[in-house]
């Protein structure tokens, strides 16, 4: 047996193919110890720790935590809460076969995935007021309803694609048994289509979680804090230290999103090898 | 029929699918252009022809899964093409298999079969669990129940699909390319399957392409062609000796595909 000998490019003798991707590794790493090292050498550690890293002001404000984590907690789930309702009805509407509640929720969607949360939130808390005069009665009512409009807006099509998504052939199925289009839509599609739209839903409250710290531009009394505003107070009122507030509340948050963000991957794997067929 | 399953219906009547000069349009393309044909009681019909001949849409307008454009359909007496018949009410009766089975995949083999008993006939759990279970044993997957469909080989959820549709009661089967969607090893059981069902004396309408099925299992044979009925017999009539020549012509294709035609 005769091997065919390989051409190989004449001149200068060529990095193998695993040597380039050696070396290409090893500059990656390099690089990254060295942004690593200049930032750590650039930072006032001492100040650090006094400022931001500082216990004694971290143990200050742990009385006033527990408040504050259930508040943005409580509003994460009353926006939910607003935003689920309105975000099936919308998603309804997307799919109606009446073309004005097709456009009207189209027309929603657009204007709400479109404009800053934090506007919608000030307008709750200042123009709505103004406008209908009304007040609402409880602050977590007005953050429920302004946080949960704009996620309503993202949920819709999160569900509208969820229901759209379980094949024809399930309600034709489920129809040539004899059941009602309404006895198919509750045993039948949206079974399906909630196991479809969990994971992204659950990827919704997690935005939420994090969303409800725009709420800091409300005026809010003190019982009604949640995490950000509770450490933008700490920040106010403390002389020396202030600024550990925002890495311990940081930290809270993680806490609450990590294990929903956890809970989504476990909910795709889950979903992902039973679904279809 | 002892108990006429629906009021209306003629009790007396061995004619269980009436089809009446059907026409079926979608957009400006007509693919049935005036169907007419009978299924009398006990009768096996395989449907035979090219595709895009309109058999799946022939066989879909029986149970309104397609709402014909004109001609009438009347189903165990009763007129599907009123608008103000109950259609629910006679899908309860007229049993149907889809070639991508179409379990439902978020319940189990046994729930697919028991869903429709408890809300549509009203059954309890008990009862629909026991007929639900009846149906499985005559499929060969007793033993699968529990099981969810994802977990079973296509064969042996067309299966299932059969024993969901038997389980209501049906006084008639339609199978549309039932074994279509299967792996060449697994059409067997599927096919024996159905040839019991029609042993047994069920009415049923088969959509197909297995012509060893429908010469042994069918009483009668139907060739479409282009939306339109070309001609009709008993298998060995119909498949031995055709008289027409787009029969013929699509027999030599389908009987031997390597067979160089026109």
């Amino acid at each position: 047996m005769t091997s065919p000998s390989v051409a190989l490019p004449a001149g200068r003798a060529r990095m193998s193919p695993r040597k380039r991707a050696q070396v290409s590794r090893v500059v990656q790493y390099a690089v990254l110890v060295a942004v690593v090292l200049a930032v750590a050498a650039g930072t006032d550690w001492s100040n650090m720790r006094e400022q931001v890293f500082n216990l004694e002001a971290a143990a200050n404000m742990a009385d006033k935590l527990p408040l504050a984590a259930l508040n943005t907690i409580r509003y994460t789930l009353s926006a939910f809460a607003v935003a689920f309702s309105l975000g099936l009805v919308l998603a309804l509407m997307k799919l109606s076969s009446v073309k004005l509640y097709r456009i009207l929720a189209t027309g929603y969607v657009e204007f709400f995935r479109g404009v800053p949360a934090l506007l919608v939130v000030l307008a709750f808390a200042y123009i709505v007021p103004v406008a209908f005069q009304v007040r609402f009665s409880s602050i977590t009512v007005t953050i429920a309803l302004a946080l949960g409009i704009v996620s309503a807006a993202y949920l819709a099509e999160t569900l509208r694609a969820g229901l759209q998504a379980v094949p024809k052939g399930q309600v034709e199925a489920s129809r040539s048994l004899g059941m009602t289009s309404g006895q198919t839509m509750r045993s039948v599609v949206i079974p399906q289509a909630f196991r479809l739209v969990l994971p992204p839903m659950t990827n919704e409250i997690v935005l939420l979680t994090k969303d409800t710290s725009l709420v800091f531009a409300m005026g809010l009394t003190a019982g009604s804090y949640e995490l950000t505003k509770l450490a933008r107070e700490t920040l106010n009122s403390s002389a020396v230290g202030g600024l550990t507030a925002f890495v311990v509340v940081g930290l809270v948050y993680l806490m609450i999103t990590i294990p929903l963000s956890a809970l989504t991957r476990w909910l795709e794997k889950k979903t992902g090898s039973k679904g279809r067929v | 029929m002892t108990d006429s399953p629906i009021g209306t219906a003629d009790p007396g009547s061995a004619v269980v699918v009436s089809i009446d000069g059907l026409r079926k349009s979608f957009g400006p393309r007509e693919v049935l252009k005036g169907i007419d044909l009978e299924v009398a009681q006990g009768e096996v019909v395989c449907v035979i022809g090219p595709s895009g001949s309109g058999k799946s849409t022939l066989l879909r307008c029986v149970n309104l899964l397609e709402q014909p454009t004109a001609g009438s359909i009347s189903v165990l007496g009763v007129e599907v093409t009123d608008p103000d018949v109950d259609i629910d009410r006679v899908r309860t009766h007229v049993g149907m298999v889809f070639q991508q089975f179409n379990l439902f995949p978020h319940k189990t083999v046994l729930e697919n079969c028991t869903l429709a008993q408890r809300k549509v006939l009203g059954r309890s759990q008990a009862e629909a669990d026991e007929i639900g279970r009846k149906n499985l044993e005559h499929v060969g997957l007793g033993d699968r129940a529990d099981s969810h469909p994802s977990q079973l080989s296509g064969g042996q959820q067309q299966r299932v699909a059969i024993a969901r549709a038997l389980s209501m009661d049906p006084a008639i089967m339609l199978f549309d390319e039932p074994t279509s969607a299967l792996d060449p090893e697994l059409v067997g059981d599927v096919l024996s399957v159905m040839r019991d069902l029609a042993e047994s004396g069920m009415t049923m309408m088969v959509v197909t392409h297995e012509m060893a099925f429908a010469r042994e299992v069918a009483d009668r044979v139907v060739f479409m062609d282009d939306g339109q009925l070309v001609e009709q017999g008993p298998p060995e009539q119909l498949i031995g000796n055709p008289s027409h020549e787009r029969t013929r012509s699509f027999l030599a294709r389908v009987l031997d595909p390597t067979h160089k035609h026109d």
